[in-house]
């Protein structure tokens, strides 16, 4: 065994540790929208902030490693891809925030029916996560191309949310609130799913040394 | 891919190919030390040669310099080029081609004479001073590139071994650029100097590649990534991959490179 590798595998341990908070604070986020229930909601700060721990330790085991490891090839690339995945968890988690501060507001308005299209904008988004980690956790570029092409039905879905959420309180100033904290949640899931993509595209850099990100924008 | 052919990767059209190696076979009386070796060293630049101990490394770029031919028992088959002159043709003039292609050794190997005369013994036995004047010149001015005369312009006159490794190391290289050549050949110039010593003659590397030609044996991949544009990967005698560092260093193709480099074996 290699010197580096025990060090390798720290740090990929520490991502999966944040990577599996990440989707459990998303879950905690959302289920409080869904139940009104302010006490979850009021939670998630704190578990965002082991999130937030987490990420400054991968960044000086990232800076630890590039020191003293001096990474080449396919270990350099899986150290940047790793730190870089590290901070688009870490923004995972301040999303999960937002939504978790819109399920308090929701809980001390009057009581509205989440609209279906939010609930399902809701798993879709927790799935590409869970997809786009078990990506990484796999090295597994086919899974990761796979989210890519997922993060335009994401952006349509929100779409459709926040559309029907205008609709919904346009002469109903009773329901501006609501309405509001619906299409913020909306726009905080894009989000999530966006990161999820650059960790997909991460991926793809770490096991296949193939830079994908603005790949569509920068052909045209 | 046929063994002889490796994989050439981006960019070397950028470049002027100034020493060519096409097929080149060297054998160490019964066992053969390099087999089908085609590889281009591209002018003004760094181009490292990596891998394993007893590799070809050395062996390579001592053919190119034809100082394997004091090696008793030794056969070089195929061609070598220097600017498409063929090295091994019955033309060629072994002692102008080691002027043409200078060589630094691992480890510093002043002659026993003073500081001056070590610089001034190529130019002289070459014929590139008319006068003592053109030779001080001659000798100043390949100190200066050498980094060296700030440190021992008050001490010319003492003897070459007297200087500390890392000063040894650049006499040597004051040495070979005195005779003016184009090619300078490094065989772990940086192995028996401390971190310092080596700091200044890589950078004394970068600088000399605005003038002449380089091809470093290192054993050091952070010093092949530092240092060098090119990269050359041998292994069992062969090349396995040409390409730029950065390339070799972060996306290399084949599989024994990245084996390599990444510590996996060597």
């Amino acid at each position: 065994m290699r010197v580096v590798d025990p060090v390798l595998q720290e740090l990929r341990e520490s991502l999966l540790r944040m990577g599996s908070l990440a989707e459990a604070i998303l879950e905690k986020a959302l289920t409080a929208v869904w139940k009104r229930d302010a006490v979850a909601a009021g939670e998630v700060k704190g578990d965002d902030l082991e999130i937030d721990r987490l990420d400054v330790a991968i960044d000086e085991a990232v800076l630890r490693i590039l020191a003293t490891q001096a990474p080449v090839a396919d270990d350099l690339r899986s150290v940047i891809a790793a730190k870089m995945i590290a901070t688009d968890l870490e923004r995972v988690g301040d999303l999960a925030r937002n939504i978790a501060k819109g399920a308090v507001r929701l809980a001390e308005h009057p009581e509205v029916a989440i609209p279906p299209r939010l609930r399902s904008l809701g798993d879709e988004v927790q799935r590409v996560l869970h997809r786009a980690l078990d990506s990484f956790a796999d090295g597994d570029a086919v899974v990761a191309e796979a989210v890519l092409e997922q993060d335009d039905q994401v952006d349509a879905d929100q779409d459709v949310v926040i559309r029907a959420a205008i609709e919904e309180i346009t002469g109903r100033p009773d329901l501006v609130s609501q309405g509001v904290d619906f299409i913020l949640i909306a726009k905080n899931l894009e989000r999530v799913a966006d990161h999820a993509t650059n960790i997909a595209e991460d991926v793809i850099l770490a096991t296949q040394a193939r830079n994908v990100k603005h790949a569509a924008k920068l052909e045209s | 891919m046929p063994s002889g052919e490796p994989r050439q990767a981006g960019g070397s059209e950028r470049y002027l190919t100034k020493i060519s190696a096409r097929d080149l076979n060297v054998f160490y009386g019964e066992k053969q030390a390099l087999y089908d070796v085609n590889l281009d060293i591209l002018r003004n630049t760094v181009t490292a040669l990596i891998g394993p101990s007893g590799c070809g490394k050395s062996t390579f770029i001592r053919c190119v310099n034809r100082m394997n031919d004091v090696v008793v028992g030794c056969r070089v088959e195929g061609k070598i080029t220097l600017d498409g002159d063929d090295v091994y043709g019955e033309e060629i003039d072994v002692v102008q081609l080691r002027a043409r292609i200078g060589m630094v050794f691992q480890k510093p190997n002043p002659f026993p004479k003073s500081v001056y005369e070590n610089v001034a013994y190529g130019p002289r036995i070459h014929g590139l001073a008319s006068s003592r004047a053109e030779l001080d010149e001659i000798v100043m001015s390949s100190l200066e590139r050498a980094g060296l005369l700030a440190e021992v312009k008050d001490r010319l006159g003492d003897s070459g071994t007297s200087l500390s490794g890392g000063q040894q190391q650049r006499l040597c290289i004051a040495r070979a650029i005195a005779v003016n050549p184009e090619v300078i050949l490094m065989d772990e110039p940086c192995s028996a100097l401390d971190p310092i010593a080596t700091a200044k003659i890589e950078e004394l590397i970068e600088t000399l590649r605005r003038n002449y030609t380089i091809a470093i044996v290192t054993h050091s991949m952070q010093q092949a990534a530092r240092i060098s544009q090119r990269t050359a990967f041998f292994h069992l005698g062969r090349v396995v991959e040409v390409g730029e560092t950065a390339q070799i260093f972060t996306d290399p193709h084949e599989p024994r490179t990245r084996d390599y480099v990444t510590g996996r074996f060597g």
